[in-house]
């Protein structure tokens, strides 16, 4: 009976972690946006607009120092489409990179990563389209 | 002697002048003009040869140019992924696209495969879909090399062009890593193509009207020159030809003159005597008879020699009157046999220049009538209708001729007249066909 609260309760906090971690954002009808946190103390966003036969892509990452230097990505169905360096900047110590990528037919799945190579704080998300 | 008239004359000084003027201006007016018309139709050649020449330029620039975007950016850049329409690949060929390939003249690629799919265009929506090529673009496809042409916006592959105008599309093959074979195409505004018509036509057109213009501006003074010349040439002749005819005047003035004052006198005087004599002799008849036959004899003679007089030179109209003279010029062809109709309006208000020109055609038709027509009958009629114009028929039924051929000796006249009718303002028509006579009118303003 314990075991099975234990195992209960974990899956529990796991599920109540991964929620934390991705959660949808207000957004348009037509845009797709998502949030969570990274694996240090920083968060991400990712936000997918269609536009005319493309996809507004908008990454972010806010980690509250100002100055760090992060790696991105930007990954399309799996596979790196673009990727750069970025440092955080502003009072809330954040980057955004705007892209637009080819809006390609059926759904498409929007990846982004960015990590401080510094920290070795890494940051995951993404959005279906 | 009475007073004798001149000959017509083609006007006055002043208008004799204004004519000379007029003929010496006319080639040069008509130079300039044939210029003028040869600088529209060099403008215009011009401007079409160069708008080819400019076209032609504009493609052969846009096929270099699209070979070079073909092997220097695209081909490069060209993957299997992108082939296989990977997501990632074609998000980066899409950078590349737009940074270096659709920038300047050129307003949209795209990239087709073989079965007609578009691998990649810049317009994504296009990305992914199917169209049928055509034959020239299967063939550069399939065989290489490049080609041009205008885009059929009304194909549907165009849709998203149609906001951009005329398009010219250049093609070229690309190959993929492996070897499949794709077709780039390069669509440019077919404003650069005019704008280059407007460039090359712009160098040219100053050239060529100007060397046109500044020709004209060289010759037509020595054209003004050679007309003056040729001017001065033809007033001359016609000034030797009057002093000709002046002279001819005078001499059958004097002729006349001496006819009129000597022999007609003194055959007059005979004839009188003759009469007279021939009345004083009534016992002796057959010496009266003899002598009275005489003096007719010389009253006939005398009637000749004053038609003769009347033909050698002119009578004098205004004092004796159209009509007497013209009885007088008819007078010898009664006395062959002629039946003459002779009927004259009063001319006494009409100016003396149309009726010695009257005169003068008058003279002419029925010389050539009596000399040549042989006929039976003539009308010589002399109407002033309205007042206005004088008209003048001499028509007979003599042999007549065929106007169209080469007069003969003595039609001459007549035609020689006719450029003093039309200085006149008048006209004159001469019918005629073998075998029904002629018929010469002559209308001129009173």
């Amino acid at each position: 009976m314990h075991r099975w609260i234990s195992r209960t309760s974990v899956a529990l906090m796991a599920l109540g972690f991964a929620a934390t971690a991705s959660a949808p954002a207000m957004a348009n009808s037509s845009d797709v946006t998502r949030q969570g946190g990274c694996s240090h103390n920083a968060s991400w966003k990712v936000k997918a607009k269609p536009d005319n036969g493309r996809l507004e892509v908008e990454g972010e990452v806010d980690s509250n120092v100002r100055g760090q230097t992060w790696h991105w990505r930007i990954l399309h169905d799996g596979r790196v489409s673009m990727r750069g360096k970025a440092t955080t900047g502003g009072r809330s110590g954040s980057f955004t990179v705007e892209r637009r990528i080819i809006n390609t037919r059926g759904s498409d799945r929007v990846g982004w990563r960015a990590v401080n190579r510094n920290t070795g704080e890494t940051c995951r998300g993404g959005v279906t389209i | 002697m009475k007073q004798r008239p001149q000959p017509p004359r083609p006007g006055n000084p002043g208008t004799v002048a204004a004519a000379r003027r007029r003929a010496r201006n006319r080639p040069v007016l008509q130079f300039i003009a044939a210029g003028l018309v040869a600088l529209a139709v060099l403008v215009v050649g011009t401007q079409w040869l160069s708008q080819r020449a400019a076209t032609d330029e504009a493609v052969a620039d846009a096929r270099a140019t699209t070979t070079l975007l073909a092997r220097a950016v695209v081909q490069p850049a060209l993957t299997r992924a992108l082939v296989d329409e990977q997501s990632a690949a074609l998000d980066r060929f899409d950078q590349l696209a737009l940074k270096r390939l659709v920038v300047g003249d050129v307003l949209r690629i795209k990239i087709w495969n073989a079965r007609g799919r578009i691998v990649y265009s810049d317009e994504a929506r296009l990305i992914g879909h199917r169209f049928n090529l055509g034959a020239e673009e299967r063939a550069v496809l399939l065989g290489g090399g490049s080609d041009a042409g205008l885009s059929d916006l009304t194909q549907s592959e165009n849709r998203y062009e149609r906001s951009f105008g005329r398009l010219l599309e250049v093609y070229t093959q690309v190959v993929v890593p492996g070897g499949e074979p794709l077709l780039f195409e390069a669509y440019y505004s077919y404003d650069t193509v005019s704008r280059r018509s407007a460039e090359v036509l712009g160098a040219f057109r100053p050239i060529t009207v100007a060397a046109l213009l500044l020709f004209m501006l060289l010759t037509v003074p020595l054209v003004w020159v050679l007309a003056r010349r040729l001017g001065a040439s033809a007033a001359e002749r016609e000034r030797l030809l009057m002093a000709a005819v002046e002279a001819s005047e005078g001499e059958r003035r004097r002729i006349a003159r001496d006819l009129h004052d000597g022999v007609v006198q003194d055959l007059a005087g005979i004839s009188f005597a003759a009469s007279a004599t021939a009345r004083e002799l009534a016992d002796r008849p057959e010496v009266a008879r003899r002598l009275e036959k005489l003096g007719s004899g010389v009253r006939h003679s005398l009637r000749a020699l004053r038609s003769l007089l009347v033909e050698i030179y002119p009578p004098d109209l205004r004092t004796e009157g159209l009509a007497a003279a013209l009885d007088d010029l008819v007078a010898p062809a009664s006395a062959a046999g002629i039946e003459v109709n002779l009927h004259v309006d009063d001319t006494s208000h009409v100016r003396d220049e149309a009726v010695a020109l009257v005169w003068r055609v008058a003279q002419e038709a029925v010389r050539n009538a009596v000399r040549h027509g042989r006929p039976t009958q003539m009308r010589v009629t002399v109407a002033v209708p309205g007042d206005l114009v004088v008209l003048l028929e001499v028509a007979d039924n003599g042999a007549g001729f065929e106007p169209h051929t080469v007069p003969r000796e003595g039609h001459l006249g007549l035609r020689g007249l006719r450029d003093l009718i039309v200085e006149s303002g008048g006209r004159l028509d001469i019918s005629s066909a073998p075998g029904e006579g002629t018929r010469v009118t002559l209308e001129v303003a009173t």
